[in-house]
């Protein structure tokens, strides 16, 4: 009877497993005002309730990253993220201030990546984009970049050696992403705000395709780019394992944590 | 020579277009304005039966759902009925908080006019048609309190028995659900007979559309300044579009959606999940139509990222008569509202997310116009 108890279990297991799919979330923001409204005990305990192991998190100030940090520090690697204010997006790389900013913290505190930052095309050759990818470079940092593939191209034509992770695969087609991920060997692929890798819980064939090719390059994220998002990162946890059960197993576990802790050097 | 006057007859059709109307010497709109502003009617639209409701149109039964519509006894306390938050004085429509503070809402309360016309119903779509939306109110532990459990005993201990009796049959034969949704069956066929006036832009937009300039005149200055506005640099008639000036679909407004510290509003993410749960939607056995029209949009829907936190957008007829706005009834008046996308906070949307959201950075007069154009919508 003991032993088919333990035969019961032993088969329930991977089901317990497949369901509690371990999430490595790489892409959230916990900006000023998620701060306040959702103060970091709160947030940290909105993490756990998701069921992340890690989570790649960036705010606007960094005070928001250095909160949920000291609140999660198993779950949270910090990155610093360029901004000030969220309505700087379109702005910073224009403001030589943020180059004081950014590298005050960076003598302040330890981070694993640059990010999430928005920059597309020839923006990347203005000086305040140089020097970030130059702080990248000096503090072997991760570059998480919300940029068209131009801008891609000329962060490794800048510094061929750079470490990328592409916010939401520029939003781009499946072909077109994948060319980029043969061109660029150190460029990775987050699939945050997307929708289209995954319908009702099935992957379309050209999706499939890409993470076959590259099941070591993807990773997932919930995108909290409002205070009230914070709440949504259970649901997208429970919706990534779910589209992710389409896939072998061994690639749904690359996607969900394992290429996000490689890319970080986290293992 | 023949290239001069090409080059001339564009330049001339291009001033038509862009430049104030100049044939009655007194509009302000530009002959593309005249012509856009027509999809906004006409109004009333042309009135067709539910299918999905075998008791639409019917007027034994219009008078059966205006008496349910108007009696406590669909309230678990027997105090509250479907007026207490869509009183016809208050255009069918309140604020979050009702009756003095007795009841308080997590929304605002829509307006009940013209809702026949809706695809989606409530502020999150949770559901596909109009008898289904009717029986939420009824159920809900937050407004009527009323277990379908016990609508029976209601519907057999009151004057509505002949009635329901009369249009469904026997009803010891039926399920609790059942009961539920044919009560809720009459008070749709009530519902669907609000339906608001002509107002003066319309009387506008027809004597536009017969060239009537005289007419068309009457329509005051600034309502047409704020038109221009709102078919124009605003932008506004992308998402308040059509005849309802409502594209019927969810979008980000820029507006929180914390109910309360620690709680949040999911609006279309969790009207989806509602919706997809429902048995009572229009692919259900419970619609009256065999040919099941319309079910292909529950069975299609599916949610995205962005449906997180946003809401179906209003229609704006009767706009004047139904504030507060927005889902939590948050801004007090049409300046309120008109001030909020002036300034919208972009810092709340998402970088790929609505793109056509921009601070407008209207003048007071630019405001002041625009809600004389919202104005010339209501009766």
């Amino acid at each position: 009877m003991k032993y088919l108890s333990l035969l019961f279990l032993s088969m329930l297991s991977p089901i317990c497993n497949a369901e509690k799919l371990p999430i490595f979330d790489a892409h959230i923001h916990y900006s000023h005002d998620a701060v306040i409204q959702v103060p970091p005990a709160e947030a940290a305990s909105l993490l756990r309730k998701a069921g992340l192991k890690k989570a790649l998190i960036s705010s606007s100030d960094d005070d928001g990253t250095q909160k949920i940090f000291k609140a999660a520090p198993d779950i949270v690697v910090p990155a610093l993220r360029p901004y000030r204010r969220r309505g700087e997006i379109s702005t910073w790389m224009h403001d030589p201030t943020v180059i004081d900013y950014v590298e005050g913290r960076l003598a302040k505190y330890t981070y694993k990546a640059l990010g999430e930052f928005h920059a597309y095309g020839d923006d990347i050759e203005t000086p305040v984009l140089q020097r970030i990818i130059a702080l990248a470079k000096q503090y072997d940092l991760l570059l998480h970049a919300h940029s068209d593939a131009d801008a891609i191209n000329r962060i490794f034509e800048t510094f061929p050696e750079a470490r990328v992770l592409w916010a939401h695969s520029g939003f781009d087609r499946p072909d077109e992403v994948r060319a980029m991920l043969r061109k660029h060997k150190n460029l990775w692929s987050d699939l945050a705000f997307r929708n289209d890798q995954a319908s009702g819980g099935k992957v379309p064939p050209e999706w499939r395709a890409a993470f076959e090719e590259f099941p070591d390059r993807f990773m997932v994220g919930t995108d909290t780019f409002a205070p009230e998002r914070w709440y949504y990162i259970s649901d997208h946890a429970e919706y990534t394992r779910g589209w992710l059960k389409d896939l072998p197993a061994d690639i749904a576990k690359k996607i969900a944590f394992e290429n996000a802790q490689t890319m970080l050097s986290l293992k | 020579m023949r290239l001069l006057r090409l080059l001339l007859c564009g330049l001339l059709a291009e001033l038509l277009l862009v430049t104030p109307v100049l044939a009655d010497n007194t509009l302000l709109l530009t002959q593309s304005q005249l012509s856009q502003l027509q999809a906004h009617g006409p109004w009333p639209p042309v009135i067709k039966p539910d299918p999905s409701n075998r008791l639409s149109g019917n007027a034994e039964a219009i008078e059966f759902g205006r008496r349910l519509f108007f009696s406590t006894r669909l309230s678990g306390d027997n105090a509250t009925s479907c007026v207490s938050c869509h009183a016809p004085e208050d255009a069918f429509a309140s604020g979050r908080v009702i009756k003095n503070g007795l009841l308080e809402l997590d929304r605002n309360t829509l307006s009940l006019f013209n809702v026949r016309f809706n695809r989606w119903f409530g502020w999150d779509g949770s559901n596909d048609n109009l008898w289904a939306q009717s029986m939420r109110p009824i159920v809900s532990t937050q407004e009527m309190k009323l277990p379908k459990q016990a609508l029976r005993k209601v519907i057999r201990e009151s004057t509505f028995l002949r009635s329901y009796q009369h249009f469904f049959g026997e009803i010891s034969a039926h399920d609790d659900d059942l009961v539920l949704v044919n009560i809720a069956k009459a008070l749709a066929a009530y519902q669907e007979t609000l339906i608001t006036k002509k107002t003066s832009f319309d009387k506008f937009r027809e004597a536009v559309a017969n060239k009537n300039w005289t007419n068309a005149t009457q329509y005051p200055e600034s309502a047409q300044r704020g038109l221009s506005i709102f078919l124009g640099k605003g932008n506004c008639s992308l998402c308040h579009s059509g005849p309802l000036f409502s594209n019927g679909e969810f979008h980000d407004a820029g507006v929180p959606y914390f109910i309360r510290p620690g709680v949040v509003d999911k609006g279309r993410h969790q009207g989806i999940i509602d919706l997809k749960k429902s048995p009572f939607t229009l692919a259900s056995d419970y619609n009256d139509d065999l040919k099941k029209k319309g079910a292909w949009a529950v069975k299609k829907v599916a949610r995205q990222h962005s449906n997180f936190g946003i809401f179906r957008v209003p229609g704006l007829r009767n706009v004047a008569n139904t504030a507060p706005y927005m889902h939590d009834g948050s801004l007090e008046t049409l300046e309120d509202v008109v001030n909020h996308y002036s300034d919208i906070n972009i810092e709340r949307l998402h970088a790929d997310g609505e793109a056509i959201l921009k601070p407008l950075n209207l003048s007071s007069q630019e405001v002041a116009d625009l809600v004389s154009f919202l104005q010339s919508l209501s009766e």
